[in-house]
């Protein structure tokens, strides 16, 4: 008993990655959320006066080509690729997951009937995937946050196929079965509980992903719009100004690299945490 | 015993222990042992007992994480520890557990039986392939030039583990070990690879160090015994009277805890309580906690004290030993049942494979074919068979886990539909083979009882709370179980856990699916009567299915022989059991006949009888052609045989060397 309270105790110490990137995922969200009572100006009000103001004491990241102060702009937008990232990613696990647990479940023509789509979609580049969904119609976030996620579906769906198959062999799902319990129980309650941690590790990766192909849509004008002010959005009007005024790019990008890598962290962290092969390596 | 050369192994004071992130694990504690030249010792334990360390300390193979010590370690006078490298694979050979483990699916038979010989002792190539084609011939490999180009997953598991022997020996080893190598085996298969390990010690000369958990084994081919627990020797001496007067309790408990077709009708006797904590060592005798003889005096640190004739114990109560019972007294034997059958099962039958849209040629495999058997109310029904015989498959159709291809089934006098209804569901539970696998990991065993009878619609609330506690206490846990999950308990407890969860909805009838296989033979021995004390008690009705005959001739009152998914004799257990026995049977019960089945290569071919490839008392043509017919052997007892039963009832041993005992070695 004690070794095993002592291993159980262990097992839940928090990696340092995931403390890290936990801190600064949540300082992020923060600043999203009460951004637009802290930014210093106005982010979509012109200032004529003040184009082209390099990073300073008024303007900390400098202002853009419509005297627009770039900390400000920055700040409003940061919401943009938090929603993308996990919007998107939340999006893909409500619809991938299910399908992947019914295909595993329903060998033969169900499973075809959900697979084979998922193999097409698999096989086109996101972008391109991205852009087919999003090109027809006028782009806005909920669009983007949709495209983006349709894109995830088919990686998410395969990665819970794959671990309910292995689940499904096992004697406490034959036990199951014995009672007679149909596929939505033994799926939410055996199947389920045992395939999250890998999923969610998934999930982790993928909000990164969700973030940088949102802001790559953006970028392409396939976002929010202007003024909207999306970083991706914002490096792409900056291109022009890049030799002038570099910080009006640089500062979105710098911080679309703070997220990201806030959320790798996070994610590897996750994984630490919930990975039982890396912790069995660290218990012996 | 002679004494007088000088051992080629010797080991005193060995200990080994690992590195681990949050305590010290004492894996071996002061372990001495010593195999004289050309004898062979039989080391023996359960599992946690330290008996594989031993080997992987032997090999120089523990690794960086292990500390290992010795007052004296030496193979023929060279400084085992420090000179392992150059020893392994050249002067000592190992054969390990798993043959489809332990060789490289990418290469074939014969370079890895030659391998030692290219790397080790520099042979030409074509030496060494006619080197190791011959030494797989010595081994009984039919077809070796063949079997030579052949890859691991062409074998069977007999012909992997004889290969595998075949490279050890490549590297004309003087001693040879040898860690549970007939673990992962078919009884048949095991009793011919011990004769063959018997054989090559008689013509080579080879000392072998055989580790095992199964006394069975070791009996047969040991000369002389070391027994491990928890880390420690506690018992040595030579096989035979080790066997016969065990001088540790620990050694008497292992025996008693032993099913065996001799000791039938008695009980077992398992012993209580789990493997110490390896972490913190008790410096006194660390069988205390488990010992039916313990007194304060047990605290003391035990040495092993001289019992009799080259045999010592580690307790200094081994005198009383002897008195200790070996079996309970004899359970009630089994009452015949008049009353309808509850189960009744007529040419069940499913195949795997068959021809598909773009493969239409392939050929469907019957993994069951047109088998039959009744399980009346309360009745034990043993079905005994080696892998792939068909039996899990039997288990799964009569549950309706699997559709059947064709044939009958019908539970308490009506046909159970393809998708049986919730009642079916509820009367007729399974009990799983391994621990490990059958508790969902996330839920606690309270969430894992309460489940089936909230699906059921058993009992709610308190009530349910009240049925979990009485569940617990049928299969005998502890009431503080409840909020625990499943890693927090030992493959025991586990298994207890799959069964009070089967017996939650009050089954009439349960299916045990090597129900007691993954278990030590202590803790086997507990379950085995819980599982018959359920019976009598609430009298539940059991398909009992296990590879092992002594399991089944213990717990069963009627015994059906499986062979290639068809029944080959079924009957009362005591008649079956006794002679007459269709060929088959007699070499599952029996080493003698197992070593003279054939080794087999191919699926019986045509209508004949389904053993005619393998059967040592095989008639001649008529067995590959006609169907065998049954013959009644006595009431209810049916063999399915060519042979007549006057001639089965005489064992069909041929005499010579094969079919003898062990020869003595002077
Ligand atoms: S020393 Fe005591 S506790 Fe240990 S085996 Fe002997 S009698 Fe039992
Ligand atoms: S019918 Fe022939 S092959 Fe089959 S068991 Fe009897 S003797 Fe052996």
């Amino acid at each position: 008993m004690s070794a095993a309270a002592l291993r159980h105790a262990a097992s839940r110490r928090l990696p340092g990655t995931l403390l890290l990137g936990g801190a600064v995922l949540g300082a992020i969200a923060v600043l999203a959320v009460i951004g637009p009572w802290i930014t210093p100006y106005n982010p979509t009000a012109f200032a004529v006066r003040f184009r082209f103001v390099p990073p300073g004491a008024a303007h900390w990241f400098g202002t853009d080509e419509f005297g627009r102060d770039v900390l400000s702009r920055v700040l409003a937008g940061a919401h943009y690729s938090l929603v993308m990232g996990f919007g998107a990613t939340a999006l893909s696990l409500a619809v991938g997951v299910p399908l992947g647990l019914l295909a595993a479940f329903h060998r033969g023509l169900v499973e075809e009937a959900i697979m084979r789509p998922i193999d097409l979609l698999i096989s086109l580049p996101p972008v391109l995937l991205g852009l087919l969904i999003l090109a027809v119609t006028p782009p806005n976030l909920f669009k983007t946050v949709l495209a983006v996620g349709i894109v995830y579906v088919p990686i998410l769906a395969r990665l819970s196929r794959a671990v309910a198959l292995g689940l499904l062999e096992e004697d406490f799902v034959t036990a199951a079965r014995a009672r007679g319990e149909g596929a939505v129980s033994i799926l939410a309650r055996e199947i389920l509980p045992n395939a999250w941690p890998p999923i969610i590790v998934e999930s982790g990766l993928r909000v990164t992903f969700a973030i940088l192909l949102g802001s790559s849509l953006s970028f392409l004008g396939l976002g929010p719009q202007p003024p909207g002010s999306e970083w991706g959005l914002m490096i792409a009007e900056s291109r022009e100004f890049l030799d002038r005024a570099p910080w009006i790019g640089l500062a979105p990008g710098f911080s679309l690299c703070v997220l990201l890598i806030a959320v790798n962290l996070f994610g590897e962290g996750l994984r630490e945490f919930l990975d039982p092969r890396l912790r069995g390596r660290a218990g012996g | 015993m002679a004494e007088a050369a000088a051992p080629i192994l010797a080991v005193e004071g060995l200990s080994v222990s690992y590195a681990t992130p949050y305590a010290r694990l004492f894996a071996l504690d002061d372990v001495s042992l010593a195999i004289p030249r050309g004898e062979v010792l039989g080391l023996v334990g359960e599992s946690g007992s330290g008996k594989s360390t031993v080997v992987l300390a032997a090999l120089g193979l523990l690794g960086e994480a292990a500390s290992v010590s010795a007052r004296r370690a030496e193979f023929d006078g060279r400084d085992l520890l420090a000179d392992a490298a150059a020893l392994r694979g050249r002067r000592i050979g190992v054969v390990f557990q798993d043959p489809a483990a332990a060789l490289n699916p990418a290469l074939s038979i014969g370079l890895q039986v030659a391998e030692p010989m290219l790397t080790h002792q520099r042979l030409p190539r074509t030496e060494a392939y006619a080197r190791a084609a011959a030494l797989l011939g010595e081994l009984g490999i039919p077809r070796v030039a063949e079997i030579m180009q052949a890859y691991p997953h062409q074998l069977s598991g007999g012909m992997k583990q004889r290969a595998m022997i075949a490279a050890a020996l490549a590297g004309e080893p003087e001693l040879l070990l040898l860690d549970e190598p007939t673990t992962a085996l078919d009884v048949t298969i095991e009793a011919q690879i011990l004769d063959l390990l018997e054989g090559l010690r008689a013509s080579r000369g080879l000392s072998m160090l055989l580790v095992s958990h199964n006394l069975g084994i070791v009996g047969r081919l040991c000369d002389r015994l070391t027994i491990l627990y928890a880390g420690r020797t506690v018992e040595t001496g030579p096989t035979a009277a080790v066997l016969a007067a065990p001088r540790h309790p620990y050694t008497r408990g292992l025996l008693g805890a032993l099913p065996r077709p001799e000791a039938r009708a008695r009980r077992l006797l398992p012993i209580p309580g789990a493997l110490p904590d390896l972490r913190s060592p008790d410096p006194g005798c660390n069988f205390r906690p488990r010992c039916p003889l313990a007194v304060a005096a047990c605290a003391e640190p035990q040495a092993m004290l001289p019992a009799g004739p080259a045999r010592r114990v580690r307790c200094h109560r081994h005198a009383l030993v002897a008195d200790l019972p070996l079996l309970l007294d004899p359970v009630a034997p089994s009452r015949p049942s008049a009353a309808a059958p509850l189960v009744d099962v007529e040419g069940l039958t499913r195949g795997f494979g068959g021809p598909t849209l773009l493969r239409r040629r392939r050929t469907r495999v019957h993994a069951v074919d047109g088998m039959s058997l009744t399980i009346h109310p309360g009745e034990i029904v043993g079905l005994v068979g080696e892998s792939g015989c068909g039996k899990s498959t039997l288990a799964r159709l009569i549950l309706r886990l699997l559709p059947a291809d064709g044939g009958r089934l019908a539970f308490d006098g009506r046909p159970v539909p393809e998708r049986p209804d919730l009642a079916f569901r509820r009367r007729a539970q399974i009990v799983l083979q391994n621990p490990d696998g059958s508790l969902n990991p996330r839920r606690t065993v309270e969430a894992i009882l309460r489940r089936p009878l909230a699906h059921f619609g058993l009992a709610q609330g308190a009530a349910a709370g009240r049925e979990v506690a009485r569940l617990l206490e049928l299969v005998r846990l502890p009431e503080a179980y409840r909020s625990r999950y499943p890693h927090q308990l030992s493959g025991g407890e586990k298994q207890r856990v799959g069964i009070a969860r089967a017996l939650a909805t009050r089954p009439d009838f349960l299916v045990c699916d090597e129900a007691v296989s993954a278990l030590d033979v202590s803790v086997q021995a507990a379950v085995l009567n819980l599982l018959q004390d359920l019976r009598d008690t609430l009298g539940v009705a059991y398909l009992f299915i296990s590879h092992d005959i002594g399991v089944i001739a213990h717990i069963a009152d009627t015994i059906v022989v499986m062979y290639r998914g068809h029944a080959m004799e079924r009957g009362p257990a005591d008649a079956v059991l006794h002679a007459p026995h269709h060929p088959y049977t007699e070499a599952l019960l029996s080493a003698g006949a197992a070593r003279q089945m054939r080794l087999v290569d191919t699926a019986p071919s045509g209508a004949g009888c389904r053993f005619a490839g393998a059967c040592p008392r095989k008639l001649g043509a008529i067995c590959d052609i006609e169907p065998p017919p049954w013959r009644e052997a006595s009431a209810g007892h049916r063999i399915l045989c060519h042979i007549p039963v006057e001639q089965l009832a005489r064992p069909g041993l041929r005499p010579g060397p094969a079919g003898a005992r062990r020869p003595q070695t002077p």
